[in-house]
């Protein structure tokens, strides 16, 4: 009873001051729609808009690259009109565009010879991965266009070897025919690649055609920031350790019947509640305004946030306890919030990093937290997957709760 | 003089201090190492070294009569088992789409090609249609992103051959002859060289389809310099602001420990006192701007930029991070409050200042972020940063460096009079 007397005073202590609890909340919240925005969520055409400045005018072979290019799934060519060279440059540099495809003049006409060496260029900012996936599908339409001219190229020998054609101008009229059939062919071609997914995130195909889903998209943003303000919520509560002990208040606490045991957990059990009490919020925010489908497995999800909010709670009593005042116990909040979460891939994804950063990212909770999360909300599994995931989240628990109390003083 | 003395002393206490070290050059340092390191995957000697992708692939294809015992699905296993595609793909074969697939969900691998039935049938027939398909760990973009690109590159060939087939045959009969199947087949089997020839000139590293020109051109930093630099320059906002604003904090403490009070009752006016303190913030910053602009430079190798437009936009980041502090500070009733709102404020802040470093899937979405990011002190000094990094000068940062040093003017006066009526 003690022990809850004990954390009911710090949790009212947190609550009292309502900018602390504005930004335990509201911060949280707004870093989810932020980032769920930002990878793509509430826009209508998520395709990747690519510029296209078409210098070989009202050529057959240039449409039909645009053509090509406007049945793509993943890019959304807009012509740029009137601009040169620095301002596309400055468009792709500043993120207007991912990036830009400048069809030169004389295209049509290098194409159609039988070398076909002619090549559109595109201006790219190479350290953006949403560049680098525009270039994939700019290239693709342009080998389709590529592939049409040879197309048309081998029909003409074709009839050219059995009947021969009258004249030069029927047989560029037969050619240009030939090319306009494959051109329209490459719009919908008989053998295709379609992408599933498995999980409880399950794009549908016209969604997966558009890139992405919305609740996809939060639920990636989701689980990281989740766990990632889990440790920035210490930074209060593993405050009110330092502030008691500063001011003698626990050690006159040791002058009552309450026990030394009873302190620690007391104070224990209030970061615990308040780092639940903030995921619940952030569960409850992702499911009913971004549909992150958390509650398909609610009691695999209620097994990672337990075991999360108590490794949690051990490093804000292992940080209240080394923490010789208030700045120190910010500071050292804040540093194992952004090195954890950087290393465990909240900001990331360690998919994206080499291999040995993979391995050294599993070594923190961090990572192990956001598997478990995404195991239910994006991989779509079940009780089983959250298991190991927990038993790494409780073994780090362990060994933080086990510092905090062998190393805690009351003076 | 009396100013100076202030700000020396409050220099000299957070010198002695190991976690004033820690935090304002320590982290900073560590955090861009970290993201040295996690860039590394995609951006090793300034290429793109991408991390290898665990496929599993199914080939439920059977080649026809029609083939003459060809099969296209096994052409596309070999393909991705292939040494050339080693450094990129880790191929294991499945028996049956469901082991494929159980594969995926057990994150053994990241994705599952299943090549259909009907895929041999489809290359060759006149009506088939056919759709190889990749089950993906939702959780992963940059692998199944790869092995798309891939599997289509090799399918495009594929259908490329039937569609040139289907075009001699149909503009043929147009013209009323007719294409025999051995004329058919020659047609095919030129298309399938022409579309291997291209992707032999891939293989050679040359893009015989597109010239690629990078923003900055050809002499640019390396790539992955140039990523760290863009996020150390976020990084650095972010910890100059909180340096700026835990430091402002010594004011409240002082308030605390009764000092300050003591000093109002000294000859040495108000605004002297307070003035010493933005002294000492201002110190500091300049401190830990010029320490991590020359060890990252000497490290890295980071080009923040040449030495007159980086000592104004110096001037203008450490003029707005320190009177930004002060005003939060002034705000802050104790510094028990300090503690979270600081902390959690600044983090806020620093994080929508750099939100453009993590948008990576949408460049709409970057235009809202960019224009967002002003609204916050930090965005100014992020995009100022940013400026110079990709090469800007003086003529770029001037106006930036104008709005920061105006609004460092309003904070500062703001904090300034809420101290005054604090302390009256």
């Amino acid at each position: 009873m003690r022990v809850i007397d004990l954390a009911l005073k710090d949790l009212s202590q947190l609550l009292r001051d309502w900018k602390s609890a504005l930004f335990l909340v509201a911060m949280p919240i707004v870093f989810t729609t932020m980032f769920s925005f930002l990878f793509g969520g509430g826009q209508e055409d998520m395709r990747l808009p690519v510029g296209v400045w078409n210098q070989d005018g009202g050529s057959v072979l240039s449409i039909g690259l645009m053509e090509l290019m406007q049945v793509s799934g993943v890019i959304r060519p807009q012509l740029l009109e009137e601009k040169g060279a620095s301002d596309i440059e400055r468009m792709v540099r500043n993120e207007d565009l991912a990036a830009a495809v400048i069809i030169p003049a004389g295209y049509d006409d290098l194409l159609r010879l039988p070398s076909g060496d002619a090549r559109v260029t595109v201006v790219l900012d190479e350290a953006s991965t949403a560049a680098i996936t525009a270039q994939n599908e700019i290239q693709a339409a342009v080998a389709r266009v590529s592939g049409a001219v040879q197309a048309a190229h081998l029909s003409t020998e074709a009839f050219e070897g059995q009947a021969g054609f009258a004249d030069e101008a029927a047989k560029r009229q037969f050619f240009d025919e030939a090319l306009a059939q494959a051109i329209t062919a490459w719009q919908d071609p008989p053998l295709t690649v379609t992408t599933t997914q498995s999980g409880a995130i399950a794009v549908a195909p016209e969604e997966e055609e558009d890139g992405g889903s919305d609740s996809g998209n939060a639920a990636h943003s989701s689980a990281g920031i989740m766990v990632q303000f889990a440790i920035a919520g210490l930074i209060g509560a593993a405050e009110i350790l330092v502030v008691e002990r500063k001011t003698k208040a626990l050690q006159r606490l040791l002058t009552t019947a309450i026990s030394r045991v009873e302190i620690i957990l007391g104070h224990f059990l209030a970061m615990l509640i308040m780092i639940l009490g903030q995921m619940v919020i952030l569960v409850a925010f992702g499911q009913l305004v971004f549909g992150v489908d958390y509650l398909r497995e609610p009691l695999a999800i209620l097994l990672v946030m337990l075991a999360l909010a108590l490794w949690t709670a051990s490093l804000g009593l292992l940080i209240g306890t080394l923490a010789k005042n208030e700045e120190q116990s910010t500071m050292l909040s804040l540093m194992l919030m952004f090195v954890l979460a950087g290393l465990g891939g909240a900001w990331i994804p360690l998919e994206f990093t080499p291999k040995a950063f993979q391995t050294v990212g599993h070594l923190t909770p961090t990572a192990w937290a956001i598997d478990g999360l995404e195991n239910v909300i994006v991989r779509g599994l079940g009780l089983q997957s959250v298991l190991l995931p927990c038993a790494v989240l409780l073994g780090f628990a362990v060994v933080c709760f086990g510092l905090g109390v062998w190393r805690f003083k009351f003076e | 003089m009396k100013t100076l003395d202030i700000a020396l002393k409050d220099l000299l206490r957070a010198a002695r201090s190991a976690f004033f070290w820690v935090f304002a050059f320590g982290v900073p340092f560590l955090t861009a190492v970290l993201f040295y390191f996690a860039f590394g995957g995609l951006a090793g000697q300034g290429d793109f070294d991408l991390p290898k992708t665990a496929i599993a692939v199914v080939n439920l294809d059977e080649p026809t009569a029609l083939s003459g015992g060809f099969s296209a699905g096994q052409m596309l296993v070999d393909f991705l088992s292939s040494d050339e595609l080693g450094q990129l793909l880790q191929v294991t074969v499945a028996d049956d789409a469901a082991g494929a697939r159980a594969a995926v969900d057990n994150q053994q691998v990241g994705v599952a090609v299943i090549i259909p039935a009907g895929l041999t049938t489809a290359a060759f027939g006149s009506q088939e249609r056919a759709a190889i398909e990749l089950y993906q760990d939702p959780t992963l973009t940059l692998g199944p992103s790869i092995v798309k690109g891939i599997v289509s590159q090799l399918v495009d060939g594929f259908a490329g051959s039937k569609i040139a087939v289907d075009v001699a045959r149909e503009q043929l009969a147009g013209q009323g002859a007719t294409a025999g199947p051995v004329a058919l087949q020659n047609i095919a089997m030129q298309y399938g060289q022409w579309s291997a020839q291209l992707g032999e000139g891939f293989e050679e590293g040359a893009n015989p389809l597109l010239d690629i020109r990078p923003i900055g051109g050809e002499e640019g930093p390396d790539l992955r310099i140039r990523i760290i630099s863009q996020v150390l320059a976020g990084m650095m906002v972010f910890y100059v602001f909180t340096t700026a604003a835990n430091s402002a904090i010594s004011i409240l403490q002082e308030e605390e420990a009764g000092t300050l009070p003591r000093l109002f009752t000294t000859p040495t006016p108000q605004s002297n006192i307070l003035g010493g303190k933005f002294l000492y913030i201002f110190f500091t910053l300049v401190i830990q701007i010029v320490v991590l602009v020359v060890v990252t430079g000497l490290i890295f190798g980071i080009d923040w930029g040449t030495p007159l437009p980086v000592a104004v936009v110096t001037l203008a980041v450490v003029v707005l991070a320190a009177s930004f502090g002060l005003f939060v500070a002034s705000l802050l009733k104790d510094t028990r409050q300090g503690g979270i709102v600081i902390g959690g404020g600044m983090t806020m802040l620093g994080m929508v200042a750099m939100a453009r470093t993590f948008g990576v899937a949408s460049p709409d979405a970057m235009g809202v972020v960019n224009v967002i990011s002003l609204f916050v002190p930090h965005g100014w000094a992020v995009r100022a940063w940013q400026e110079l990094l990709t090469g800007g000068g003086l003529s770029d940062i001037w106006w930036i460096a104008l709005v920061m040093l105006a609004l460092g003017g309003l904070f500062f006066t703001f904090g300034l009079l809420r101290f005054r009526r604090r302390f009256a």
